[in-house]
């Protein structure tokens, strides 16, 4: 118990500056091609930091997306400072943004000096229909491991046809669909809980 | 340098960002803010959308960096996402501070036995309407672009190749397949 605590408070008061700058990179690295939103940025993530280094597990980079998601603000920059932070406390949280921000600032400034000719280019568009059609495969391949690591049980199972009901066909707010699974998943937690205490 | 645009610049990018849940929920209220401001019109807002989708990085940066480039050069562009991004900085930067102090609780624990289904849902949506969007061509299924991403697909998952390649491969696809 003493040891969790210590390991803990690690986290918010250390800054570990080495990991942090490796962060940055490794944001500003991947901010150059992650084509098709947030969701391209978790599939790199689940590949470099699930996968590769095991820093993170597939349950706490879903925990992660899903309160990232649930706030205020652009999702992914939400994800990469939560990562961040968990990684290499508050400079991991800051340099992660920054080196996410970083690419698509660079990009978009030349882009808009450039707009008209850009707009007009017709390779440049054959070349991005090209690339948006592979944001789908790269989605799929990631989501397949955090679907698993989920989906445990008939609770689960009933939780993820609600959700898609309500936020695809009652198109009910992302967010508020988040949060009402966590109050259920809390209840049923507890009711859960009280009835092995009954049976007992 | 005119401050007083330069903080009305940041002041919309900040109300923009906390009425915002995400990717294209954003649509609605940029594009509110950029018409009643007359920073953009109609066509540059499509266009923006367009731009967002095909460049890497998110919509929100992506359009705070198109918009304070265009009215205030680079300070502009730097100010404008600093303003998208303060949600990011305050709110949940702080909720970062009680995800590891409570990490370990009950009722955060229980709480996530049902978020993490329901975020299973909201991805399921996501890689819907973005198929739907990527391989429907004027209203039919189009065989090219489905065949260049099952291609991909077995890229990424049977030869296991690293996904800025696969991108480069795609794209070069796109060039001779899908025009």
């Amino acid at each position: 118990m003493g040891k969790e605590r210590n390991k803990t408070s690690s986290y918010l008061h250390q800054h570990r500056w080495g990991e942090a700058v490796k962060l940055f990179l490794y944001f500003f690295r991947i901010g150059w091609y992650t084509f098709g939103g947030g969701w391209s940025i978790v599939a790199q993530i689940q590949h470099d930091f699930v996968e590769g280094k095991h820093t993170i597990t597939d349950e706490e980079l879903l925990d992660l997306t899903s309160i990232g998601r649930s706030l205020p603000g652009i999702m992914i920059a939400n994800v990469a400072l939560l990562f961040g932070f968990r990684t290499a406390g508050v400079a991991g949280a800051v340099l992660s943004l920054l080196g996410m921000s970083l690419p698509s600032i660079i990009l978009l400034s030349l882009i808009t000096v450039a707009y008209t000719s850009f707009r007009e280019n017709a390779y440049v568009s054959y070349a991005m229909n090209g690339i948006r059609v592979c944001v789908v495969p790269i989605i799929l391949c990631a989501s397949k491991k955090l679907f698993l690591a989920a989906l445990k049980g008939p609770f689960s199972y009933l939780i993820l046809a609600a959700a898609f009901f309500l936020f695809y066909f009652a198109e009910m707010n992302g967010a508020l669909v988040i949060l009402a699974a966590g109050v259920v998943g809390l209840f049923y937690s507890s009711l859960q809980r009280r009835m092995k205490r009954s049976n007992t | 340098m005119n401050i007083a645009l330069l903080a009305e610049l940041y002041w919309t990018y900040v109300k923009i960002g906390f009425t915002s849940f995400g990717g294209i929920s954003m649509i609605p209220v940029l594009s509110n803010e950029m018409l009643t401001h007359g920073w953009m019109n109609m066509q540059e807002i499509n266009d923006i959308i367009a731009i967002a989708e095909m460049t890497p990085g998110p919509l929100g940066t992506n359009c705070a960096s198109f918009v304070g480039t265009r009215i205030a050069g680079l300070m502009g562009c730097i100010i404008a996402n600093l303003g998208v991004l303060t949600p990011t900085l305050t709110l949940t930067l702080i909720s970062a501070f009680f995800l590891e102090k409570f990490k370990n609780s009950h009722i955060l624990q229980n709480m996530m036995t049902g978020i993490r289904p329901a975020a299973c849902a909201l991805i399921a949506v996501t890689i819907l309407s973005l198929s739907q969007e990527n391989y429907m061509w004027n209203g039919s299924l189009s065989i090219p672009a489905v065949a260049v991403g099952v291609i991909d697909y077995v890229l990424l998952s049977v030869l296991k190749l690293p996904i800025p390649l696969t991108i480069l491969i795609s794209a070069t696809m796109g060039l001779f397949l899908l025009r």
